[in-house]
Formats: structure tokens, sequence, C-alpha cells
């Protein structure tokens, strides 16, 4: 593939009237032909919304407010918010549930997302019905989703419980929801997969719908398989896609909050408390305004630190 | 990669030509009951949902649900055609009891200012997006892998510690409260997603196409405009749907960044949970009414998700 | 409710809902009833936000004519105004939020803006206010436990009475609110942080039809209440899914710590001796707490995710065959449309305490009584650029006639003052129905004798919801080895570290 050098004065006409009266000077800065007039809005826009949040929690994590003394104020505390972090056996805590809860929502949601697009794509008939259909979850608001589990998930009440005693998978005296908590994990878990299954359907069937029939025709004219074709075809030029969808997902199940927030408020004890239900916690009912912050930072640093080892260890160009 | 063919693909399966007729018939049988059955199961939590905001409250909690039930209106008589539900109440009760909060139950205003909000920021970020994703993927740039980054970093920061300084800024700048400034955050978290699947999908379309067009005498807009994007158009339905929803759902920012005249879905869903009951009634009739507007908005831009690319490609 | 004819046409109100709820007359001829005695259905002109309230029908949305004349006098004086009300969804404060327009707005030409937020979010509203000393909000709905941590960001309401006796609201007559309410809800050391305004307050309710079945009385000893626990669990647990007791469990949330408190201090315990340390280990916190872990088993396995709300709904459901929880929850069980138990839960006095420590031998204004109380007040912020406005709509808001309605359109929230107590139009609502107020007699008994008070520390809301509350949802679910002798004295350092903290 060429790249095409457009460096330099355009051969090309502009659009109509899009710079019409401007000077010598700007107009050949401002061409179409420089990534700046394209890229310049979105740029800004990010700026704007983003630079203040981030240089106020980075600020915050310095100091800490004092909800005992009056009058009211902020004491500095240096690094001791940053030491903490290290010392704090919560943040160890909610570290090792964040990961274990991305991790299984990760691996779940791709792999039955792909397997679905895929099924979706083979020519079912009345494809776009189901797809509708499957897309539906993800219209309904977190918050909402996980008051629904909730009543779903309910011991006494809910369907899904009831399905699994039926099943003979569970009994009432240790539901998904409920008694010691020993599936408190999993059923914070399942509206997860629920919504977020569909985003990975959505996106590969973008792809899938994309993709170029030529490599696959030339496979099958070479006697290939339909896994191999699959394997060594579809796959590799589903990558760009699949690379997006899984960044995001990642980057988003690290902020994972509404679901265990309304279904377990991060219990029993601590057992499904992630790191953002712990900024939560630590933010808006124990208001350390400023630890708070610094636990913010830290998910984004862990975020900047697993989005960059992905992109490594799975040679995503964007390019 | 040079043209692409008129015929929906399989990318995985038997190609339909190449079989016979029956094993076609039986596959695609198989296919489309494993595809229903999937949908169902999906689809079967908001059937449950939808049932509910037709059910007496006595009915709404039980398990097996109950499949035969004296349907009622009354829940959306008062979500959507704010009807007293103190009248209900009355009638039924005996009583005025518990919802006299009346109107806060009427949902038509709520619908308005979530529709706003995600349909202006949806069009927001496909505006800014769409063109910053082309640059990025026909343009050579130094650092482009870094500024890439930078744009997808914007969507790390959890919104329990970006809502606080928001507020403030926009306390500011007397945005609290307002539709362009919710807008505006709202495209902003959407930015990052949009730009790097509409990069994916321009990437997609071989570079070669945006030198022929231009060497036909389009300028690079031109080339971008009514070459590239109409090859994506899957891609920026899919897109568009993603935004939309993500603005739709939004709630922290939306909960702290408005007060008393903008109050998004999400936001009045979560009035209705009060200190000691759900509403559920009402719950499940909003968002019965809620997922319609959205499920309207799919279908309509599904049309090019389905066709995808093929129809770029006739032209 | 000096005027008679007022008082009149709200007798004929009561009795003409009263009938119609009896059946004795259509609803058509109660309406009419209601429109001879003035109560308007009708709408009243709408604009901007409020156009999302609507009038709540069927009771008379007036105020006495001494009210409207002070409110056009000197609220008029601030017409223009806006001021800013941040506050929980409770039942007093829709209440409020539908009267506000019709009773107050229109009267001053005062707008009212009151946004309606998780009681979470209204915490780091106040404390963003404290923190940088702006008004951005005027009055801020305060819960209990905060009382210590915001007493000095408010102003005191009876000095605010004696220093603007210009704005003084006719007959506000502040000692009207019941005193236990203001010494325990509102109060830290002398001052006062506001009046108060809601209190969700622990009643022992019982199933009649099932005790009525096995023979039970209601328990006047904790002792007997496990034992009507234990027999109803028996007997219907497992054949109609009627568990002895329901409970409000869930691990780290508040409602946990509230539902500890009240077994706690019935067995003599306290949170804090006298000199201000964590009494959880000692022999009656040990007693209070495993009668608390002998119950759940009397209870669904759901309970340790239940908050106060799953509670409410499980015994809705018919889970429950007695409780001792929020007596606010009555209206909700009590309504047919959405209940299973309309008119089966019966109040009843709270069983006698174990033991009961005195408060004098606890610490931070704790007061141990199993009764234990949720409630809160309307704070004017110190920091508010609207305080004349501000005050006046505060005083309205919570001035007797205002309550009432309150009270009556909210759904049998609770009152706060004695002449809410008192009023016909609060008696008339006292049978079964979604509204009801037949718990009030002995809802004011547990607050003049029996409530019980958390203490009120600046840190307390950390200790309860952070420290107590998840370590307890560990404990009973298991955790600590099931040991509460290693759950008190890992407990007990925590709280004593934040207390000093």
């Amino acid at each position: 593939m060429a790249n095409v050098d457009v460096a330099g004065p355009s051969r090309h006409a502009r659009p109509q009237g899009a710079w019409a009266p401007v000077t010598r000077v700007t107009r050949r800065f401002l061409t179409w032909d420089r990534p700046l007039v394209w890229l310049l809005p979105v740029v800004l826009v990010l700026l704007f919304i983003g630079v203040y949040p981030l240089a106020y929690n980075l600020y915050n994590s310095f100091r800490e407010y004092n909800v005992v003394d009056f009058p009211r104020r902020y004491d500095w505390v240096g690094l001791d918010n940053w030491r903490k972090l290290f010392t704090d056996g919560r943040v160890r805590g909610a570290l090792g549930t964040t990961a274990v809860y991305v991790g299984a929502a990760l691996v779940i949601e791709f792999v039955l997302g792909l397997a679905i697009a895929v099924l979706l794509n083979s020519g079912p008939k009345l494809a776009g019905l189901w797809q509708s259909l499957l897309i539906l979850p993800i219209v309904v608001p977190p918050t909402v989703v996980g008051v629904m589990f909730t009543v779903l998930e309910n011991a006494e009440y809910g369907v899904i419980s009831w399905l699994t005693y039926e099943l003979g998978l569970l009994d009432k005296s240790e539901p998904l929801l409920g008694g010691t908590g020993r599936y408190a994990k999993v059923a914070v878990l399942l509206p997860d997969i629920w919504q977020w299954t569909p985003f990975f359907v959505l996106i590969l069937l973008a792809g899938l719908k994309a993709l170029p029939e030529e490599p696959l025709e030339a496979a099958q004219v070479d006697g290939a398989s339909a896994w191999q074709r699959f394997v060594h075809i579809t796959l590799p030029m589903l990558r760009p896609m699949l690379a997006v969808a899984v960044l995001f997902r990642l980057v988003d199940l690290l902020k994972v909050f509404d679901y265990i927030f309304v279904m377990t408020q991060g219990g029993p004890g601590r057992a499904t408390e992630v790191l953002s239900l712990y900024t939560y916690s630590r933010t808006f009912q124990e208001i350390q305004w400023g630890y708070g912050s610094t636990l913010g930072l830290a998910i984004l640093v862990v975020a900047i630190v697993l989005a960059n080892v992905y992109i490594r260890v799975f040679r995503v160009e964007w390019d | 990669m040079a043209t692409r063919g008129g015929v929906i693909q399989t990318a995985w399966g038997p190609v339909a030509r190449s079989r016979g007729r029956r094993w076609r018939g039986a596959g695609t049988a198989l296919r489309t009951i494993a595809s229903a059955l999937i949908a169902l199961v999906f689809f079967a939590p908001i059937l449950w949902w939808v049932t509910a905001a037709f059910k007496p409250s006595q009915e709404i909690l039980k398990a097996p649900p109950s499949l035969t039930w004296e349907p009622t209106l009354n829940w959306f008589r008062v979500v959507l055609g704010n009807q007293d539900p103190t009248s209900f109440n009355v009638e039924q009760s005996g009583g005025v009891g518990r919802g006299s909060g009346g109107g806060t139950f009427y949902s038509i205003p709520y619908l308005r200012d979530s529709l706003i909000v995600g349909l202006g920021s949806t069009l927001l970020v496909l505006a800014l997006t769409a063109p910053a994703a082309y640059a990025l993927s026909r343009f050579r740039m130094r650092r482009r892998q870094d500024l890439v980054f930078w744009v997808l970093s914007q969507r790390m920061l959890p919104p329990i510690v970006v809502a606080f300084p928001l507020y403030t800024m926009y306390r500011q700048l007397n945005w609290v409260d307002t539709y362009h400034g919710l807008i505006l955050v709202h495209a902003a978290i959407n930015i990052p997603l949009a730009t790097l699947l509409l990069m994916s999908f321009f990437n997609e379309v071989p570079r070669e196409l945006d030198e022929a067009a231009m060497l036909d005498g389009l300028s690079r807009f031109g080339a971008f405009w009514r070459v590239v994007l109409q090859y994506t158009r899957g891609g920026l339905a899919a897109t568009a749907i993603l935004t939309f929803v993500f603005s739709w759902n939004e709630f922290l920012l939306s909960l702290v960044l408005t007060e008393v005249d903008i109050r998004t879905v999400p936001v009045a869903s979560s009035t209705f949970t009060t200190a000691f009951f759900v509403e559920w009634g009402y719950l499940a009739a909003l968002g019965t009414a809620s997922i319609v507007p959205i499920f309207v908005f799919i279908l309509f831009v599904q049309r090019h998700l389905v066709r995808g690319l093929t129809l770029g490609a006739v032209k | 409710m000096r005027e008679t004819t007022d008082q009149r046409d709200k007798l004929a109100i009561t009795r003409a809902i009263e009938a119609h709820r009896r059946g004795a007359i259509s609803r058509r001829t109660m309406l009419k009833i209601l429109g001879a005695a003035g109560v308007g259905l009708a709408s009243y002109p709408r604009r901007g936000a409020a156009a999302r309230q609507a009038t709540p029908a069927a009771v008379a949305i007036e105020q006495p004519q001494e009210v409207t004349q002070f409110l056009t006098d000197v609220g008029g004086q601030f017409r223009g105004s806006t001021i800013r009300v941040v506050s929980e969804e409770t039942p007093p404060s829709r209440a409020i939020i539908n009267l506000k327009q019709q009773l107050f707005e229109e009267i001053t030409g005062i707008t009212v803006e009151w946004e309606v937020i998780p009681l979470a979010q209204v915490l780091s509203r106040v404390s963003q206010d404290a923190a940088s000393g702006t008004g951005t909000n005027d009055i801020y709905y305060l819960d209990q436990a905060w009382v210590g941590r915001f007493i000095n960001d408010t102003l005191d309401p009876r000095e605010l009475l004696q220093s603007k006796p210009d704005l003084a609201f006719p007959n506000y007559n502040f000692d009207d609110f019941l005193p236990q309410l203001v010494r325990h809800i509102a109060s830290y050391g002398d001052k006062v942080i506001g009046p108060p305004c809601d209190v969700p307050v622990f009643m022992h309710f019982y199933r009649r039809d099932l005790y009525e079945q096995l023979g039970l009385q209601p328990a006047t000893t904790l002792q007997q209440y496990m034992d009507n626990a234990k027999a109803i669990n028996d007997e219907f647990a497992v054949a109609q899914g009627t568990y002895g007791t329901v409970g409000q469990m869930q691990s780290g949330h508040y409602a946990l710590n509230c539902e500890m408190t009240a077994w706690l201090w019935g067995h003599g315990g306290s949170i804090f001796t006298a000199d201000q340390q964590c009494a959880l280990g000692d022999a009656q916190a040990i007693a209070g707490i495993d009668y608390l872990r002998q119950l759940q088993q009397y209870m669904p396995s759901a309970v340790t995710t239940y908050d106060w709300g799953g509670q409410a709904t499980a015994i809705q459901q018919g889970q429950g065959g007695q409780v001792i929880t929020w007596g606010e929850d009555l209206p909700g069980w009590d309504d047919p449309a959405s209940s299973r138990v309309s008119g089966l839960m019966e109040p009843a006095p709270l069983p006698a305490p174990v033991a009961l420590r005195p408060p004098e031998q606890c610490g931070f204004e704790e007061t141990p009584e199993i009764g234990h109380q949720g409630g809160s007040t309307y704070s004017l912020s110190r920091y508010s650029e609207n305080q004349d406005p501000a005050w006046v709509f505060l005083q309205w808001a919570t001035s007797s006639n205002t309550q009432t309605l309150a009270s009556v359109i909210g759904g049998g929230a609770s009152p706060m003052r004695q002449s809410t107590f008192d009023d016909p139009r609060v008696a008339a609502m006292a049978t079964v129905g979604a509204g009801t107020t037949r718990h009030f007699p002995a809802m004011l008994e547990v607050i003049t004798s029996r409530m019980g008070t958390e203490p009120h520390l600046p840190q307390w809301p950390n200790i309860a919801t952070d420290i107590i509350a998840v370590e307890l949802g560990k404990l009973t679910t298991g955790g600590y080895n099931n040991s509460t002798q290693e759950f008190a004295q890992a407990v007990t350092g925590m709280v004593n570290e934040a207390a000093s903290g």
C-alpha cells in the first residue's frame, strides 16, 4: 500500500469557499493538505474538557481535605497520598478484584461476541432482526441494568435465581446474590456480560461486513477449510476492529462501577470492591478528596500501562 | 485490496454458491435457529422489563414470572401522559399514598432532554472525529502513535474524579444545567472511541481510491467526503450507534452537571428509587419508553450497517 | 387552624375520603364533596422546570390566611430572587416540592430551585460548599449522621428567629417540634443545625394473620421476639417463603450499621464509652451482635444484599413474619396496589431491652435504645448569599401547616411537630391504605420514650459505613471465622483509630 505524500503545495482544488477571504500566508497554512486542519477541532475539545480535570486531580493528590476542623481547610500532605497507595491493603484487594473482573469479562465477552458476530454474518434468515434484538442490552442505562439484575438475581423472586434452582445449579441457602456471597463476583459479572457482549457483536459485525471477499474466495478455491479460512484470513483482517473493541472494553472495564455499586456496594466485606468503587467510597463517602484523586489517577496510570502493554504485545499499529 | 464484491460475504461457514441446495437450506435453518436462540437470551431480560411496565405492582416481582395478568396502562399514563398518580391511588388503594410526588414521574421532558443531548453529541462527535480519523489514517505525520494514544487516554480517567473539577469549571462558565455544556462533555467522552473506530474503518479503504478520486479532480476534502465516507457507511453507523448509546446511558456526569432545568433519563431513573421503595412500575414504563426511540434510531442507522460497504462498492 | 370554617372544611374532606375508602360513596361523589370544600383538583399554571410537578389530589392544598399575608408582605420583598435547595428523594421532600409552587412561589415571587439527588451526592455537594465557603446552595437536607460534621457550616434556626424578627413566620413556634427530635436529630453540643424535617424511626411490626394462626403474642422481650421469629420460620419458611423476620444487612451499606445498633443497644451495649473509646468489644456488645446473628438464621438468605429498600420490598412481598425497622415503611406495606400484606402488618410497642446503657456512659451524644432513628434536618447554609429569602422559605417549609400537608400527601411520612400529630387531617388518614398514618401513635411513643441515637462525632459517617458496615458484613457472611469475638477485636481497633484521627 503506497503512502500518499501530501506534504507540500496541493495539486488539487480545495473545496469552494471554505477559506475564501484569507491572506496569502494563512491560505498556504490552512489547507486541507495540512493534518492540523483536520485534527484541530478534536484536539481543542479534548484539551478544553480534559486538561483542567487532570490538573485539578494532580494538584489535589498532594493535599487532603480536612472534614473535621473548622474553619475548613485543606492540608498540604506532599507525597503522603501517593505513598499510601502502596501500603493501603484496600488498594491491593481492589486491584486483585478488578483484575479478576476485567479479565473474566473481557475473555467471555470477546469470545461470545466474536462467535455471535460470525454466526449473524453467516447468513441466517432475519439477520437484521436478531441483530437489533441483540444490540438492545447496550441501550439500557447501566444504573438501571444494576437495578434490573438485582431483581432478576434476587434469591426469593428473581427469575435468574429461580432458573438456577430449577436447573439444579444453586439452592436458596447459597444463592447467586446473598447468602455468604460465594457467587457475588459472578452475580456482578452477569450484567456486564449481558450488556457489553453486544458491543463486540456490533463492532465486529461492522468489521465483517467491511471485509473484502476476494481473499476468502481465493482461499476456498485453494481448498482451505472453513476453520482455516476463519483463522488465517478472517481473523487477521478483523484485527484492527478487534484491537479497538478490546482496547475500549479494557479501558471502560477498569472504571467499572454501576453494577457493583447498585448490587453489592462492594460486599460482602470487600469481596467485590473494584478500584473505581474504592475511589468512589473515598471521594463521596469518606470525603477524602485528595486520596480520591490519587486513586482516580492510579486508575489512569493502570489504564495507560495496560493499554500500552496490550498495544505492544498485540502489535497494534494505527496505520 | 482492490474492489469489493456486491454479495454479503460469509467469512465463516459455507459460501452459498458452492454448496448443494439442500445442505445450504439445512445450514441456514440451523444458523437461523441458533441466532434466534441467542437473540432471545439477550432479549429476555428486556422482555421481562417491558412486560413489567404493563403489570400491576403485585405481579412484577415474581419468579417464575406470571404469564397471564390483567394488563394495566397506569404506569404509562403517568410516565407519558402526565396523569396524576394520586388519582389511581385514591381509586385503587383508597388513599393518596406513595407516588404522590406525582409529576416527577412524568418523563416526556426527561426523554426529550436525553434525545437532545444524545443526538447533539452524536452529530458533534461525527463532525469532529471523521475528519480527525481521516487525517490519522491518511497523512504521514510524526508521533502519530502518540497522538492516537493521547486521544485514547482521554477516556481513562474515571468520571468519579472528573465530575468535581468539571462542575467547578462549568460553574465559572455558567454552563451548568445547559444543553451545550452537557453535549460538549458527552462528545468529549465519546471522541476517543469514535476516532479510533473510524480510523480503523478508514484504514480499510484502499488509499488508491483517494488518489484516483483526486486525480479525477476532487480535492482532498472531496475525496474524503465523496469517496471515503461513502465506503465506510457501516462503520459510521456503528460509531453513531455507540456514541448515541454512550451518551444516552451516561449517568454520573449528567447528574453532576445538571440541576433543575435538564434531567436525562438515567438521572431521572435514579430518583425513581426512593429511600424506601423502588417504583418498579414507573421505572419499567420509563425504561420501555426510553428503549423505543433508541431502537428506532438503531433500526434507522442499521440499514447502513447491514449493507455495509457493498453500497459504496456498487457506486 | 384557628379558623373554624377552615377546620370544618377539613373535616368534611377527611370524612369524604374516609367514606369513599369504606365504599360508602363513589369516587365521583367524594370529588364533588371535595370540590364544595374548596379542594382544587384543578391544575395551576405551569412553567419551566415546575411543569414536571402535578397537583396532588384530594387533600386541601391551602394555608391559613395569616401565612399567605406574611408570604405576600414579607416574602414579597424578595420577589425575583432564587434560592437553591439540595435534598434526597424522601416522601416529605417530595411533598414539599409539590406544595411550594402554589403555596410559596406564586405568593412570594421567590423561585425555589429544588434539586433531588442521591444522598451521597447531597453529602458531596454540602462538603464542596463547605470546603470552598461558597453558597452555591442555600438550604441542605442533612442526615443526622452528619450533624457533628456540619454544625459549623450552618446557621442555628433559634438564633435566626431571634436575630431576624422582621422575618419571623406567624406562629412558627419552634417549641412545637418534638423536643426529642430537636435534641437527637438536630443538635450537636448546644447548637441546633436546622429544623428537623424527617424522622424514620425503628418500630416493631408483626403479621397479624400469622400471629393469629400460631397463637403468638407481639413480643414484649427480646427473647420472646426471637422465639416468635423461630416459630414463624419453622412453620412458614419452607411452606410459603415467609421467614421469621427480614433484615437490612447489606454489607458495606449504612443500613447494616442501623440494623446492628438496635440489638447492640437493646443488650446494654454502645458504640462508644464515656471516655470516647470504642465499646464494641465488651460483653454487652458481643451479646447484641450474637443476637443479630442468631436472628439471621430466621431470615431469607438474600438479606445479606438487602439495604432498607430491599428489606421493605421483601416484607411487602410477604417474606417476613415480623420486623423491627423504619416506621416509614408501613404506608408502603399497606398499599393494596403494590403490597401482598396490606392491612396485615400491625404496629406494636418495641420489646423491652435486656439492659440499657445510660447516655452519660456513652460518648459523642450517643443514646442507646432499640428505636434507632435516622432523621434529617433542613439547614440554612452559613455561606448562603440569599439568607433572608432562604430563611423565609425554610420557615414556611417546616411550619406546622406545611408539615401537616407533607405528612398527609407524602404518604404517611413522619411528622416533626406535636401539632401535626394532633391534626385532624392526619388522624383521618389512620386507616389501612397507601398513605396510612395509623402507626403515628405508636411512632410518637417511640420518639418520646424509646428512641435511640447514634454517636455524632464528625468522623461518624466513615465509621458507620466504611468500618462497621463492611466488617460486620464480613462476619455475617461467614468471615472472621464466624467469631463475633474476632470481629469485635478487629473492629474496635479500627474504630478507635478512625475516631482519634
